[in-house]
């Protein structure tokens, strides 16, 4: 074996050597031979004839050779190789179409793959992901109620499931915890890093002390953080940066060490460089820039939105928290038994209500981080990748029209080469290595494009405001992906005209002039897979159609308020400079001041930004009983006195908030019609008075007026109940949204208000600066990557179909000149020939759509959960989906139809 | 004269011309028209191989890595690529004798049988 190898190597490499010694070899058997006939008596010139014929056919025994050598079949490839590239190079344009249209689907394809497989089952960079656990908790239908900040998903039977809990829940679970490795805290926030003087969004992650030690990360350069660090709250100033910011911002200088970074407004001193790629462990597409100690949070990122500091409150759920799992102890039993330590700990700090049940702790796999967008992303990311096997499909099937087509022209070759003596099994090779090469250059293509596409599919799913650089690796599953499709797309479109064309009888059609010999059959074998094209067209336009009208829906849905033309950003006070109600006088002053600018017309701060999916909600207990005995919790958002003009809310009745209502006049309330429909069903809530309290304790607020409904957190989801409050009569307030109304670009607007919030607290960043607009798009940022794509997709789908009407109705009339030259020399109207072909290709188109609509309603009704505002049977899309391919239907055959009319009778005759 | 020739080109069975050749080589490096000759004399000239059929079945021996070749001097001073037996040859040529043997004793058996010792 190993012998083989090697003696074919040397044969393949030193092809010209071989050559000549076997020459040699030969020539010098010739040579003894003669001599010896000689030397038998014979004459010179007889002997060297004798030997020559005694040896025989000298070519057939160098072929021989070569192929006791295994070179044969290399020989063949390699001249069947020199003849296709020399077909190809001979109709540039059918190149180009057949491996162009290759390169867009096979490139379109394989990005989707590898996209999809990172998001889908990308692990973290730590070594040994496998051993990773999440702590989660699973709460049943009614659960005690806890602030949360962070991720949570619901589950079955109306529960929620979420790896967020109390810091206090941490520390103790880490100090009992035997069961598996010691727990690491971790948090992802998103920050102010001033690097170099220049101020940017970062994502920061907040680890505790024992995070690098237990997931074993090594840095690349300096020391990583350490147990130490975390000791004392706010002493841990220490960072450890990523690869990517190293070399952006330090261009890879070791001297990075001991520099300062400011990260909101506190200086950190970078001591470590993370591993180039390090994804962190809470999500296998995350490039975090800067790791941090979690006790530095009251400082950096003070959230003072509960009652206590969030690092002491246990009643508000955050911190993330990991751990390795111990050699011979199962998941099972550690979940058993660390949960007993949860469950005994919640007890101590919480009380439960009537009806209400403890969560539950589960450990669920780390390896891929949190993947809370699992079940978001899924069926997407599965909806695409079919689009693109479609896609290919429709790429293979129309380069094997095109090879039909071509087959038929070099039917006489075939013929001829069948003739000499080539096996039929010979020639299919032949073709089919024509077929490889051509999907060889569209693999190479959609490689490259794979490579572009996977940066960029990732960019399309961003918010435009934010700056997630998240990168997805090259991979060598994926390019083995890349290389098996473009094999099996050679198989789909190679084989069966390179079956046709080889398994005609050769004396039939010698006889016959090619066309006429070809013409029945090809013609309709042709007819059929452009009516397939069609068919598979019109799945992927429709498929495409009911994504964009999704879209569409959701931009015209009636959000309650106007989005245009509102500029917004946030303001976070850090909560210990701006304790004690000092954070509700910034934004007083914050919000007179911003007023005051020119081309800002109004302007109001709000708790929760409109249709951002942000959330809050508080007990709403009543004064009067109400009539079922139960008071549940409300929606709510805390707004400035212009708040419902700035966004164009009308009100129904009552009063908006004015200046008369202060932090020390009657609080008061103003509540939507769902609210008042729903709470105050019986008379006219004005004046009528409730508590956000329970036990009530505060004071009563009174309801001055009702306002129209409008989206809250979900673009989707019908307006639900809510009550507006007064921010200047709360105690603190903290961060809010700001709402400008203006007609002003936000770049003009946004220096100036930076001054001013500048002017006010220099420290004091804003933070992510957006309209609504932009606000409301990103909600929807999966349906409209999903209808960008799948347009495009359509797109090229169209592309493809029109490319294959017109081949092959081209190919019909250039075929049929003949008898159309006898119709029109028999009185024929050239109208009537136009007619007739654009008949045909309607004809085919008809019989495509059919089955495309049939297939494409099934399949439609698989992502009914994606789609928004229409029915899966949508009859405006179908409408527009028929019509647009019957017309590209009669736009491609526009011209083989006109070639036909203009066939000059004469000529058409002579041409036989 | 001219019959028996022709039965002689026959005898000589596929895949027993790899034996011979390894056979020849065994006894000392050949080159091709070398193999040819010593072949024939050893049989007796009774066994004529067919001249075209010996180097492909030489080139695959090479490849097989039965059999090594290096160019050098003929008797009559002329370059020729002389051939001679690797271990894995000797060891195949031995496999190769002894299966031979015992097909060959098989199949003189079979055909000394006479009706009564049936």
């Amino acid at each position: 074996m190993i012998s083989e190898l090697k003696s074919w190597m040397r044969a393949m490499t030193q092809r010209g050597r071989l050559e000549a010694e076997m020459e040699t070899e030969l020539a010098e058997h010739v040579a003894h031979r003669t001599e010896d006939l000689m030397r038998a008596g014979m004459t010179r010139d007889d002997a060297a004839r004798q030997a020559r014929v005694e040896l025989g056919p000298m070519l057939m025994h160098k072929e021989e050779m070569r192929t006791s050598l295994g070179l044969k079949w290399f020989d063949e490839l390699a001249s069947d190789l020199r003849y296709a590239l020399r077909l190809l190079r001979k109709s540039p344009g059918f190149t180009l179409i057949a491996a162009g249209s290759l390169a867009l689907a096979i490139g379109a394809n394989s990005t989707i793959f590898a996209v999809g497989r990172q998001l889908l089952f990308g692990r973290v960079t730590v070594p040994h992901p496998e051993e990773l656990r999440n702590l989660n908790w699973l709460g049943g239908k009614h659960t005690p109620g806890f602030g949360m900040w962070g991720e949570w998903s619901p589950a079955p039977e109306g529960g929620t499931i979420a790896p967020i809990f109390s810091y206090p829940m941490y520390q103790q679970l880490k100090a009992e915890n035997h069961e598996i490795g010691d727990l690491v805290a971790f948090k992802g926030d998103s920050m102010n890093a001033t690097v170099h003087g220049d101020a940017q969004r970062a994502d920061v992650v907040l680890v505790s002390g024992n995070f690098y030690e237990q997931m074993q990360v090594r840095v690349q350069l300096g020391r990583p953080l350490e147990p130490a660090d975390d000791v004392k709250e706010g002493a841990g100033t220490v960072v450890v940066i990523s690869d990517g910011l190293w070399t952006r911002k330090y261009g890879r200088s070791p001297a990075v060490l001991g520099q300062i970074v400011r990260v909101n407004q506190q200086l950190m001193t970078i001591v470590g460089v993370n591993p180039r790629g390090f994804t962190g462990i809470k999500g296998a597409m995350d490039s975090p820039d800067l790791f941090v100690p979690i006790t530095m949070l009251p400082v950096i990122d003070p959230k003072n939105w509960g009652k206590q500091p969030v690092m002491t409150d246990p009643n508000m759920l955050w911190v993330n928290i990991a751990a390795r799992t111990k050699p011979g102890i199962k998941d099972d039993a550690a979940q058993a038994t660390l949960g007993a330590k949860y469950e005994s700990a919640l007890r101590g700090t919480v009380k439960l209500k009537d009806g209400e049940t403890l969560p539950k702790l589960v450990l669920a796999d780390g390896s891929r981080g949190l993947h809370m967008m699992d079940e978001e992303i899924e069926k997407p990311i599965y909806v695409l990748f079919g689009f693109t096997v479609l896609l290919l499909l429709l790429a293979c099937v129309n380069v094997a029209n095109l090879l039909l087509a071509r087959g038929a022209q070099r039917q006489r070759e075939i013929n001829v080469r069948m003739a000499m003596g080539a096996r039929r099994g010979r020639i299919v090779r032949q073709l089919f290595t024509e077929s490889l090469l051509l999907a060889g250059l569209g693999g190479v293509g959609g490689l490259m494009l794979s490579i572009a596409g996977r940066n960029l599919l990732p960019r399309l799913m961003e918010n435009p405001w934010e700056t997630d650089t998240a990168q997805i690796p090259f991979d060598w599953l994926a390019f083995g992906f890349t290389l098996l499709v473009t094999f099996a797309t050679a198989t789909i479109f190679g084989l069966l005209p390179a079956w046709l064309a080889a398994r005609n009888e050769v004396s039939s059609q010698l006889k016959e002039s090619g066309h006429q010999a070809t013409r029945r059959r090809k013609a309709w074998s042709g007819k059929g897979i452009v009516a397939l094209q069609i068919a598979l067209s019109t799945v992927l336009v429709i498929g495409a159609g009911v994504f964009l009208r999704t879209v569409l829906q959701l931009n015209s849905v009636d959000l309650g308020f106007d989005p245009n033309h509102v500029l917004m950003f946030d303001v976070q006070p850090p909560a210990k400079k701006y304790a004690d109600g000092r954070d509700v006088l910034l934004h007083k002053q914050l919000e007179q001041k911003i007023a005051a600018v020119p081309g800002a017309e109004s302007v109001s701060p709000a708790w929760m930004p409109l249709a951002s999916g942000n959330m809050m909600n508080s007990d709403f207990v009543t004064e009067d009983k109400p009539a079922d005995g139960k008071n549940p919790p409300e929606f709510l958002n805390a707004v400035g006195n212009d708040y419902f003009h700035t966004m164009r809310i009308p009100m129904i009745t009552g009063r908006a908030f004015g200046p008369q209502d202060t932090s020390s006049s009657v609080k008061v309330a103003v509540i939507n019609q769902a609210l008042s429909k729903k709470r105050f069903p019986n008379g006219n809530p004005i004046g009528k008075r409730f508590r956000t309290d329970d036990p009530p304790k505060g004071e009563w607020i009174q309801v001055v007026g009702i306002c129209a409904d409008t989206r809250y957190a979900q673009l989707k989801d019908e307006p639900p109940p809510v009550f507006y409050l007064p921010y200047v009569q709360q105690k603190e307030v903290g961060g809010m949204t700001y709402q400008i109304r203006t007609h002003t670009s936000a770049a003009a607007l946004a220096p100036s208000i930076q001054r001013i919030v500048q002017g006010l607290d220099p420290d004091l960043p804003m933070i992510d600066i957006r309209t609504e607009r932009e606000q409301i798009d990103a909600t929807m940022q999966m349906e409209r990557t999903l209808a960008t794509l799948t347009t495009g997709f359509g797109l090229m789908a169209l592309i493809l179909a029109s490319v294959g009407i017109y081949g092959i109705m081209a190919y019909t009339v250039s075929q049929r000149t003949n008898e159309i030259g006898i119709r029109l020399a028999l009185g024929a109207e050239r109208g009537q020939i136009r007619g007739m072909i654009l008949g045909e290709s309607t004809w085919i188109t008809a019989t495509g759509l059919v089955a495309g609509v049939a297939g494409a309603l099934g399949l439609v009704r698989l992502v009914k959960s994606m789609l928004f505002g229409i029915a899966p049977y949508d009859p405006v899309t179908l409408g527009c989906a028929v019509t647009v391919m019957l017309g590209v239907a009669v736009m491609a055959s526009w011209i083989p139809a006109g070639r036909a009319a203009g066939v000059e009778p004469m000529e058409a005759l002579r041409h036989e | 004269m001219a019959q028996p020739k022709q039965e002689k080109q026959n005898d000589v069975l596929q895949g027993t011309l790899d034996l011979l050749i390894l056979k020849a080589v065994s006894l000392g490096p050949l080159h091709g028209y070398g193999v040819l000759l010593r072949i024939q004399q050893i049989s007796g000239e009774e066994l004529v191989i067919q001249q075209g059929s010996l180097y492909p079945a030489l080139y695959r021996l090479e490849h097989q890595g039965a059999i090594a070749s290096e160019w050098g001097e003929s008797e009559n001073n002329r370059k020729a690529k002389y051939y001679k037996l690797t271990a894995a040859g000797r060891q195949r040529l031995q496999t190769e004798t002894e299966k031979w043997n015992r097909m060959s004793n098989l199949i003189g058996t079979i055909l000394r049988v006479t009706s009564e010792e049936i």
